[in-house]
């Protein structure tokens, strides 16, 4: 295929999809509407995720030293902590202050502390851990590492919380890959149906195309280009909704994330080469040759 | 199969059948480089059929077609391609394209080969000239008649020069005089040195013109006015010369790129 032909055979599509417009309209806003959900999902999804990834940043792990462990052994303790992998910050947590801290927590409900007699409170190290170490199976492992070394009482971190809102994000990525795959038909189903279409009331011009002489892939090309265009006008329509939704959801939720311009033009690429791709499967079943 | 040189379309034994009624038998005909032939036969004799065999829309169930280097039992789709570019085709009923002018109309085999812009306005434009029709460029075939809209189809089929032209009935949706000037320009045509296999039901219509006539009738050829000897010799079926048709034996072929003998 050379310069000319190229050019032709663009010529070809533009004209397509402007003959067609009222049906690529249509389908256009199927697909659009359709993707539109996906995408809200996936904000769902993503908004979640940064909650909880939000809450990890907090977490800290704490490790309680037994009781009368001398002050060597702390150190020692410190130094074998800031030496494992995904840690950032130890810092020490006197028993003393602990106990300052609860009473301030109790407030006025402190006078039942009175009762005690010294403090019950063990001595502490409170440990910051990297982001992509906040997870169950990583902390846990952690956990009972340190729970073996002499001198440690416990380590204790928010193990509940942490594995219910792994579970969540979990649930929220199985219910996008689910919804995503019925969109994914839809999507394919509403493109291969109107490459249809237009393969049928173009009919004539492709029998003259062939009879006088044109290669197969200057047939094709403005189906793949008029799919192609589907695809991506329609996953920008998606975007363009979903912008909007997001900005008046962001009245009541101030915060709330959008998608990035990375995920956006691979989000866009992706429906474009889908939409050339499925074209070129509904032009392999009606087009002999 | 190689075939000589200075025949453009050959056909060898073939054979098709569609269900048990009809069916191609046994077909052999030559058509020699700038030769004019009529292919005449009642409507059903398959003169349709074997046209689409010879610009090869279907293939035979045995025997070949040859057209040029172009051998029907070889055949994938770019090679079809290939053989449609230098083979002119006309149908009683036109097949232009109605959402695009007269010049869009011819200028598609130009760009289906490939052709550059320029070449093919000039292209066009002499082509154009040539049937009358350049004041009409820019008209769409719906405010033609049918004997102009039968021009442009004749001159969108000669647009890439073909070595042979093929016409299905292309007189039959026009009445006599219509008919009449398409005949004489099919006749310029061949006169520039381009074969032409046109196939008509109407022998009454064709046989004062001294050409060639081969018949067709319940998918057997029949009877063939002249007959070629693939050699040196080529003579009509009473024994006389050919005549002045002979010389241009030597004419044009349409060998393939790259497939030079
Ligand atoms: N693809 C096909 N399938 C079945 N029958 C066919 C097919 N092509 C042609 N025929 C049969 O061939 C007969 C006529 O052939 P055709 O070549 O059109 O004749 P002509 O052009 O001489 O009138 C018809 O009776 C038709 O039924
Ligand atoms: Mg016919």
């Amino acid at each position: 295929m050379n310069a000319a032909q190229f050019g032709y055979v663009f010529d070809e599509a533009a004209t397509m999809l402007r003959r067609h417009k009222a049906a690529n309209a249509v389908s256009i806003v199927i697909m659009g509407l359709s993707l539109l959900i996906l995408v809200v999902f996936l904000l769902v999804t993503i908004n979640v995720q940064a909650v909880i990834d939000r809450a990890g940043d907090e977490m800290r792990v704490y490790v309680y030293l037994a009781d009368g462990a001398g002050e060597a052994a702390a150190r020692d303790i410190q130094m074998r902590l800031l030496g494992l992998p995904g840690v950032e910050e130890v810092v020490f947590v006197p028993r003393d202050e602990a106990l300052l801290s609860f009473r301030e927590t109790l407030g006025k409900n402190s006078d039942m502390l009175d009762a005690l007699e010294g403090n019950p409170l063990p001595d502490a190290f409170r440990v910051k851990v990297k982001p992509e170490y906040i997870r169950s199976e990583r902390l846990e492992e952690m956990a009972r590492n340190v729970e073996g070394w002499s001198g440690v009482e416990e380590a204790r971190y928010g193990e509940r919380w942490l594995e219910r809102g792994e579970k969540l994000v979990k649930g929220f990525y199985f219910a996008d890959l689910f919804v995503g795959l019925i969109i994914l038909l839809s999507v394919v189903f509403v493109i291969a149906n109107t490459v249809r279409l237009t393969v049928i009331s173009r009919q004539r011009s492709i029998e003259v195309a062939r009879l006088v002489g044109a290669t197969n892939a200057y047939v094709r090309i403005p189906f793949l280009v008029e799919g192609a265009v589907q695809g991506a006008v329609a996953a920008g329509l998606a975007v363009a909704l979903s912008a909007i939704v997001h900005a008046v959801a962001r009245r009541h939720l101030p915060g709330l994330l959008f998608l990035g311009g990375d995920a956006i033009a691979a989000f866009v690429f992706f429906c474009t080469i889908l939409g050339a791709i499925v074209s070129l499967g509904a032009m392999r079943r009606l087009l002999r040759f | 199969m190689e075939q000589d040189q200075r025949i453009i379309v050959g056909v060898y034994h073939l054979s098709k059948s569609f269900g048990k009624h009809f069916g191609l038998h046994d077909v052999n005909l030559q058509v020699a480089n700038g030769e004019f032939v009529f292919l005449v036969g009642p409507s059903g004799a398959g003169k349709s059929t074997l046209l689409r065999m010879i610009y090869m829309d279907d293939f035979p169930d045995s025997g070949q077609v040859v057209v040029g280097p172009y051998v029907s039992t070889r055949m994938k789709s770019s090679t079809i391609a290939e053989l449609r570019r230098k083979t002119g085709i006309v149908f009683q009923d036109f097949r232009l394209l109605g959402d695009k002018t007269v010049f869009e109309n011819v200028a598609l085999a130009l760009k289906a080969a490939g052709a550059g812009l320029g070449e093919i306005k000039k292209q066009v434009t002499e082509i154009l000239m040539r049937v009358g029709l350049y004041h009409k460029r820019y008209d769409f075939p719906h405010e033609l008649s049918g004997g102009e809209q039968q021009r442009v189809a004749i001159a969108r089929a000669i647009a890439n020069r073909p070595a042979v032209l093929l016409a299905d009935e292309p007189t039959g949706n026009l009445d006599a005089v219509v008919t009449r000037s398409i005949l004489e320009l099919l006749f310029k045509i061949n006169a520039g040195g381009t074969a032409v296999l046109m196939a008509t039901h109407d022998l009454e219509l064709v046989k004062s013109f001294g050409q060639r006539i081969i018949y067709l009738e319940g998918g057997r050829v029949v009877k063939d006015s002249e007959m070629i000897y693939v050699g040196d010799l080529r003579r009509k079926i009473d024994g006389s010369p050919v005549g002045r048709r002979a010389e241009r034996l030597e004419g044009r072929d349409i060998r393939g790129e790259g497939e030079g003998r």
